[in-house]
Order: structure tokens, then sequence, then C-alpha cells
């Protein structure tokens, strides 16, 4: 799974943290490394980020909204779930 | 230069109309690493709020299919709440001042939006995603 080697210069005091959260993880400095690699730049192949891309061109919900229409259909949305939160009136 | 996508520019990208071409087109740039766009989980449950309710049936799939575009989302942190509730602006809803906020917290000062609200606020640059010109000047900077 692991197939490229990538040798790098780091501070003593990055070697430092590096090796307690490790041990703090039960883990490998190698694992931090890629964990924290994959938590700043995502876990998600490039490839599956254009797929769904074109999932999302496969959609057909419609028709067009103006700006305005659409702020107030999310604004409604957000209003009817803080409604149900609170619970409607004549409703338990 | 980094920019932060709305909740509208998704929703476009699944809505057929004028708009679509020109959203799809910021996420295809961001999904192939060609643009350096941006977003939050804030965003993201606007997304989520819009499929449930307008219809779900066209666009079930449609917050899951963008975190995959956008992750890793931007944090909304406390910082960013903080800069939020310190903006004074009519017409402006708390979601849209908290996008305000992220953006502050991580030094970005474009948001790509329909929602003209962004407009004349100190510190952001709005560019319209329904303006095809605006969004190839807009990745053509990123």
């Amino acid at each position: 799974m692991y197939s490229e080697r990538l040798q790098i210069l780091i501070s003593k005091e990055q070697r430092r943290r590096l090796e307690a959260e490790a041990q703090r993880r039960n883990a490998s400095v190698a694992s931090v490394i890629r964990d924290a690699v994959d938590a700043e730049l995502g876990e998600v192949a490039r490839e599956q980020r254009l797929q769904a891309v074109s999932a999302i061109a496969a959609m057909k919900a419609g028709p067009h909204l103006e700006p305005d229409e659409l702020r107030r259909l999310i604004d409604e949305a957000h209003s009817a779930e803080i409604d149900r939160g609170l619970g409607e009136p004549g409703r338990p | 230069m980094t920019f932060f996508v709305d909740a509208n520019v998704i929703l476009y990208s699944a809505f057929e109309g004028p708009g679509r071409r020109g959203c799809l087109r910021t996420l295809e740039a961001v999904a192939s690493g060609e643009a350096q766009g941006r977003t939050s989980p804030a965003v993201l449950e606007e997304v989520w709020h819009v499929a449930l309710r307008h219809d779900p049936e066209a666009l079930g799939g449609l917050a899951r299919a963008a975190l995959e575009i956008f992750s890793p989302l931007l944090p909304v942190t406390e910082a960013a709440f903080v800069h939020a509730l310190s903006i004074d602006r009519d017409g402006l809803g708390a979601n849209d001042r908290l996008h305000v906020g992220t953006c502050a917290s991580h030094d970005i000062d474009v948001v790509l939006t329909a929602d003209r609200a962004f407009d004349g606020i100190d510190g952001i640059e709005r560019v319209d995603p329904l303006d095809g010109e605006a969004v190839e000047g807009l990745l053509a900077r990123s």
C-alpha cells in the first residue's frame, strides 16, 4: 500500500513532538505523519473527487432559482429544522 | 490564492439552469487540484438542508459528493464564531456571518457566492458564480 519513500528534514522540537504523539497513541512516528498528511490534505483521491463532480453533473434538480429565492429556500429549510427541534405548536 | 465556496455554488451545480456551467466548472477545478476552493461543514449543512427539504430524490447524495470534492473541510473554530459575532450588518444571516468568520480565521478574502449580502463586507471580495467571465478570472487567479 505504501510505495513512496519521502526523506525530509525537521527540527529537533518537531521530532520530539512527533515521538511524544506516537508514544501517546502507541503508534509509529510514520503513522502519525501519514495521519497528519491526510488531515491536512484530505484522504480523498483525485479520481474519487472527479467522480463526485460527475455525480453532481448527472443530477437534474430544478428549475433554476434566482439567488434570493435560493437564499429563502436555505433559510426556510433551516427554520423548519429549528421549529421541529423546538416542537411546533400542537405537537407533543 | 484560496477562495471560499458558498452553498449556492454547490446547489447551482445540481440545478438545471444558467448558473450550472460555471458552478460545475468550479467544482471540477477544485476536484482536479487546479483551483484552491475550500468550504466548511456549515456550508455543507445548508446544502444538505436544501437537498432534504426541496428535492430529496434529485439531490440525494449532493452533500456527500460535495464533501468528497472539498475534503478536508475548513474547521469552524471558536475564533471564527467570535469574528462572526463582531459583524454588525443588516441582511447578513448568522450562518453567513459564520462563513465570513471562517474566512477571516483562515486568511481567505474571496468568497464565491451568488448572495449579494456578501457585497461590501470589510476584507471580503465577492465573486459571482453566475458570471462566467468572473468565474474564469477567479480560477485563473487561484
